[in-house]
């Protein structure tokens, strides 16, 4: 960039240290502890300050593969990618819709844009209480719908249905941010593509098919990408709506907030190195994920 | 992951012209009729939720439990005042106000420090922290180590630590600002070095008011973050009276947790603030979200 510019305000040293000032905490609390997590994953670290830290070189890691945990953890990587994989699918299909749909000149479309945002706002605590309330199953609405089916269900406490729960919630969460970046989208699309097709003789579909898609596949792409690199990373939701330790929604990232912090156990001294070593194990998945996952939509993007 | 944001959309203007719809003259009176259909649905979807948790919050627990989904007969306003005291939230409240504004003030002064040089090249490795701001945001899961830094440094239950902590996750901070500062002119700069003002004073006296909109949006989305976070307050603040609101409304749903109607007038007394704030900002919040999500 325009990195060659003169520094015009006479000491330059105000500005680095301004600079190293304002980055210090991040530097702190982001890039060393981001960078820690390897080296702190080949210890014995424990919850604990006093007691002796001692290197184990890839102990922790052989024990997350090793006979005893693997199961645990595999189910755990299992539910990790089901909940990413359909939170990505149905929130971004479900959010190029209502965009669509929030796009068109209708009454109280803007009420309706604020209205989709507002879980944005919300925050987890405040949106796993009214999903629990929402599912109650003494007394939700949810439960006074299955009751007149005839049929009874525990929701969060069914462990065939939690995981559908807590991904139908997560989508209902995360829909504002991804309704409002396809919204950018498909502004920023020229009218004038419109009218010439109009005047070629298009039919709505073919304007949405030759004209919209192609040039909402930037938006596609990066949408897909924010939402499995957050599906595969998020537990808050999952964790206030059905707690730490439910093997039904254990998920990658909940392993390490229970291995490291003790969840329901509390008190126990954790083994904070197993934990680490976890979230590397996270972090990699992640990377190659979201790497493929861009090369595959960029492919995509150019072919179409 | 700077490729990423290079090639995404520009983000819509905070009052974005209404488009025509792409059907152009021949949309039929049925087509609109679905669209009024399909957006009445998304409206119910979303504010259903809402308009339960506040029925249910005018309710008695018996009411609630006789007819759970009906309307509330006669509001019972005293869930409110049992639950504030029950609850103990004016401390709760108390603590994630003092959290929120010390934390988000803290973080927008810090993403407006970092900024300012990097976007104008004032800095050597301009590149190299740009990359760094967007790689931010992919991160490993750092609760461990933060978890250790914070008890070796001796910030482990202190609110300075919660805050400290929570300040320096200015996230998406340093983008917006440098986003917006390109519509500052570098000739202003140029202007007030000229006329002898400092950096320092032209950073914090003469900047901050012509990028207002910006900060203020900095400020309220990591307000929001540090208003709703659970996460680091169960990690880092196991002294309950210095708990966060959201941790006062988890152990109240613990305490009380068949009493629904309780329990949603805790949960409105905690997402009141939130709803107020969003009324006045909402239009306002929406468009930097996008700027947010997809500038780089």
């Amino acid at each position: 960039m325009n990195q060659s510019r003169s520094f015009i305000f006479g000491r330059r040293w105000s500005a680095q240290l301004t600079f190293a000032v304002g980055i210090s905490l991040v530097v702190l609390f982001s890039l060393i502890p981001a960078a820690g997590i390897f080296a702190i994953s080949l210890t014995d670290i424990r919850s604990l300050p006093f007691i002796p830290i001692h290197f184990v070189g890839f102990e922790n890691y052989s024990t997350f593969f090793s006979s005893a945990q693997l199961g645990y953890n595999l189910h755990a990587l299992k539910n990790t990618f089901v909940f990413a994989i359909s939170v990505t699918l149905l929130q971004n299909s479900l959010a190029l819709l209502i965009a669509v749909l929030l796009n068109q000149r209708l009454r109280g479309r803007n009420f309706a844009r604020a209205v989709v945002f507002m879980p944005t706002i919300l925050g987890v605590t405040v949106i796993g209480l009214i999903f629990s309330l929402m599912f109650n199953p003494s007394g939700g609405p949810a439960a006074s719908i299955w009751k007149s089916f005839g049929a009874s269900s525990a929701f969060f406490g069914d462990p065939h249905l939690a995981m559908a729960l807590v991904i139908a919630v997560s989508v209902w969460a995360g829909m504002g941010v991804a309704v409002v970046i396809y919204l950018a989208g498909l502004q920023a699309i020229p009218v004038e593509l419109y009218e010439v097709s109009s005047i070629d003789g298009a039919t709505s579909w073919q304007k949405l098919r030759y004209v919209t898609f192609p040039l909402l596949a930037p938006a596609v792409t990066a949408n897909t990408l924010l939402s499995i690199i957050g599906a595969l990373q998020s537990y808050q939701l999952i964790y206030v709506l059905t707690g730490p330790i439910n093997p039904a929604t254990q998920v990658l990232s909940l392993a390490i907030f229970t291995q490291g912090f003790g969840g329901a156990q509390g008190g126990a001294v954790q083994s904070q190195g197993y934990a680490a070593a976890i979230s590397v194990v996270q972090f990699v998945i992640v990377m190659i994920v979201s790497v493929a996952t861009l090369v595959y939509l960029r492919r995509k993007e150019t072919s179409l | 992951m700077s490729e990423l944001a290079t090639t995404l959309p520009t983000p819509a203007a905070p009052a974005p012209p209404p488009r025509p719809p792409s059907g152009g003259g021949r949309r039929s009176v049925s087509g609109k009729v679905v669209n009024y259909a399909l957006l009445a649905l998304v409206v119910l979807i979303y504010l259903y939720p809402l308009v339960f948790l506040i029925n249910t919050a005018l309710k008695s627990n018996n009411e609630f439990f006789s007819n759970p989904t009906g309307i509330a007969k006669s509001p019972h306003l005293s869930n409110f005042s049992t639950a504030w005291r029950q609850g103990n939230f004016a401390s709760y409240v108390l603590n994630s106000v003092l959290y929120t504004f010390a934390a988000a003030a803290l973080g927008t002064v810090m993403s407006l420090m970092v900024a300012f040089p990097v976007s104008r090249g004032y800095l050597k490795h301009t590149r190299l922290w740009n990359v760094l701001f967007v790689s931010m945001l992919f991160l490993p899961n750092t609760l461990v180590t933060v978890f250790q830094l914070a008890l070796r440094m001796h910030l482990y239950d202190t609110r300075l630590g919660y805050v400290l902590i929570m300040a320096s996750g200015i996230g998406v901070g340093p983008l917006l600002i440098s986003g917006y500062l390109k519509s500052i002119p570098r000739e202003l700069d140029e202007a007030a070095a000229l006329d002898g003002v400092g950096y320092l004073r032209y950073l914090f006296r003469f900047l901050p008011p012509l990028i207002q909109p910006v900060l203020a949006t900095v400020f309220i989305l990591q307000a929001i973050g540090v208003w709703n976070d659970i996460i680091l307050a169960t990690i880092l603040l196991p002294d309950q009276a210095k708990s966060p609101v959201t941790l006062g409304l988890f152990a109240f749903k613990g305490t009380y947790v068949s009493q629904w109607s309780l329990l949603s007038a805790a949960t409105l007394i905690v997402a009141a603030p939130l709803l107020l704030v969003y009324v006045f900002l909402q239009r306002y919040l929406v468009a930097s979200a996008v700027g947010g999500a997809v500038k780089g």
